[in-house]
């Protein structure tokens, strides 16, 4: 019975992740002409791949954005999710309404959610920006093109947050409504105020949480590749290139980033953005300790 | 926001007060929340010239429910949104038949492996998509199926599956954790075989669980983006996300943009209209296949 229940998800977990996942690695070290070419036609490079992508500009810049989008991007999320999951929990009315808008964004369709953001928000002629700061009177500040070269990173950035931050936020709000009621009225009796209590009472206890939301934010910075592919034209953009677009050009794309087809090199940033997810999780385990308090 | 004034005044005038900010935040958030959508749906009602007038929310010239019409029959909507139907219902069906026993077993029974097993697809969870595509289109684009058209849907729903199965077991796993033995042991003393006892008391047991992860398979599978733009290189084959980015890219040079916000909202409109029903369940889910 075991393993008549376990075999179909086992083996079908072999063939989508166990065989890709070593396939891949062995590929990174191969120069590919196709990632259709059979293995007799691959050429050993040892770690040339990895060498050469870290002396190509356009792969640099890209490691660039995403290193951004993870820092600044996680911090604005985690801290603005954060605000929210307090704000939620601390008995406002409509908690139940106030959480279910703000998730909304998470079940729409990336591609849907760009759209509104770069078609509406920042659109030029009618967006909702230029409404907006032509009503308060700021013409000046309206005419900004949002999309232009120099703005299209923070741009994307902020309508990349704006899906996230409900996610988080539950995350955070689950391990806020864990922690007992009864400490929160013994710090008020003792006399702690609102702010003394999230400081010293709050924040340590949602530790874990904080792993996990940081856990959850860099896997999904991994996989970034449709806000980039939207705020960008069809040739790649220099402000909104990410590694899994620039993988995606070289291998299945055409477009102006691509200098030379090697399935090597794709297979080489999967590696590079495992690696760092793996390096994230480690530092993140060694610097905030669990320590398994009973709450 | 004045009327909500009033009625808190009855209850208690301090306590809200002290609310205050988080209110302000919270509902400027929700305002700019609910403006977004509301004016893409307006816009999805207007015309393309009152939107350039910026007129989308006085509609001058009516309702014009044609741009729907027009983005479902000839912007070729229907075939990416009966494709994404069919992907995410079969893809959902087959997952809960396929993991739910695998996750019965793994919460239940020690054996050789169960651990490994376990680690395996919870670091699946965090391995990026990236990692696997290559190999997979390799294999795929071998087989030399790319351009016959049901033997590449039931590849797609084949990538849809696999990619969820960590996900969902793990999902599934907890719950069945939390689920009583003593059916079972009295299922046993009944004479009642092991497989039988799983489909006839435990897997209706767990409905709830099944019921909330094939909610978020459904909007996970009906929104997946990489993939079906690797794999479904044909409009037959393309599920909404993809063909509604194909769609943006040719109305920028046709400069429909009321059919485009139609084509927006109705790829909007299947897990948002879920989501009207089920944001309660949908919530609760989220945070339960992690742990804090």
């Amino acid at each position: 019975m075991i393993v008549g229940f376990l075999a179909p998800a086992v083996i079908i977990f072999s063939l989508v992740f166990l065989y890709p996942i070593c396939r891949t690695v062995i590929m990174s070290f191969f120069k590919i002409d196709s990632v259709t070419a059979a293995t007799d036609t691959w050429q050993f490079v040892g770690i040339g791949n990895y060498q050469k992508l870290f002396t190509t500009d356009i792969f640099k810049t890209a490691m660039f954005n995403i290193a951004r989008i993870w820092f600044i991007g996680g911090l604005i999320v985690l801290i603005i999710s954060l605000l929210f999951g307090v704000i939620l929990t601390s008995g406002i009315r409509g908690k139940k309404f106030f959480r279910a808008i703000i998730y909304l964004p998470n079940i729409v369709s990336a591609v849907a959610l760009a759209t509104m953001w770069l078609q509406y928000v920042y659109s030029p002629k009618f967006g909702l920006l230029k409404s907006f700061l032509d009503a308060i009177g700021l013409h000046e500040l309206a005419k900004t093109q949002w999309t232009a070269p120099e703005h299209v990173f923070w741009a994307l950035l902020f309508a990349y947050c704006f899906g996230m931050i409900g996610y988080h936020m539950l995350i955070w709000m689950s391990g806020i409504e864990r922690i007992s009621p009864e400490y929160y009225e013994a710090a008020t009796i003792d006399g702690a105020n609102k702010i003394q209590q999230f400081r010293y009472m709050t924040l340590p206890l949602l530790k874990g949480v904080l792993k996990t939301n940081i856990t959850m934010w860099s896997v999904s910075t991994a996989a970034f590749f449709v806000w980039s592919q939207l705020f960008s034209s069809v040739t790649a953009n220099k402000g909104t290139i990410v590694p899994v677009q620039y993988m995606y050009m070289n291998i299945f794309g055409a477009g102006n980033a691509v200098t030379e087809r090697n399935a090597g090199y794709g297979a080489a940033i999967g590696i590079i953005l495992c690696i760092c997810i793996v390096v994230i999780f480690t530092i993140c385990n060694l610097l905030i300790k669990d320590d398994d308090l009973e709450f | 926001m004045a009327k909500e004034d009033k009625v808190k005044t009855k209850w208690n005038l301090k306590k809200e007060l002290r609310l205050a900010p988080g209110y302000v935040v919270i509902i400027l958030w929700v305002l700019f929340t609910l403006i977004l959508l509301g004016w893409i749906l307006a816009a999805s009602l207007s015309t393309t010239a009152d939107i350039f007038a910026g007129k989308a929310l006085e509609f001058p010239t009516g309702l014009h429910f044609e741009n729907y019409t027009k983005a479902w029959g000839d912007g070729g909507v229907a075939t990416f949104f009966m494709n994404s139907l069919l992907y995410s219902l079969v893809s959902c069906a087959l997952l809960v038949v396929i993991c739910a026993p695998a996750a019965y077993v793994l919460a239940r029974f020690t054996f050789m492996g169960n651990k490994i097993i376990q680690t395996g697809f919870v670091s699946a969870m965090g391995v990026p998509i990236t990692m696997i595509v290559l190999p997979l289109f390799c294999v795929v684009a071998n087989m030399g199926i790319l351009n016959n058209i049901t033997a590449s849907k039931v590849t797609l729903i084949f990538l849809y599956v696999g990619i969820n199965i960590p996900y969902t077991t793990i999902f599934l796993l907890t719950f069945f954790a939390n689920l009583s033995r003593t059916y079972e042991e009295a299922a046993a003393i009944d004479g009642c075989p092991p497989t039988r006892t799983f489909w006839k008391i435990m897997f209706p047991m767990a409905q709830s669980g099944i019921i909330t992860v094939t909610i978020f398979n459904f909007i996970n599978i009906w929104n997946e983006y990489f993939l079906s733009l690797i794999f479904a290189n044909n409009d037959a084959l393309r599920p909404v996300a993809v063909g509604l980015y194909g769609m943006l890219q040719s109305m920028q040079y046709t400069g429909n943009w009321a059919g485009m916000f139609a084509a927006v909202m109705i790829v909007f409109l299947p897990t948002f209209i879920l989501y009207l029903f089920l944001s309660e369940k949908i919530i609760g889910g989220v945070t339960g296949g992690i742990k804090g």
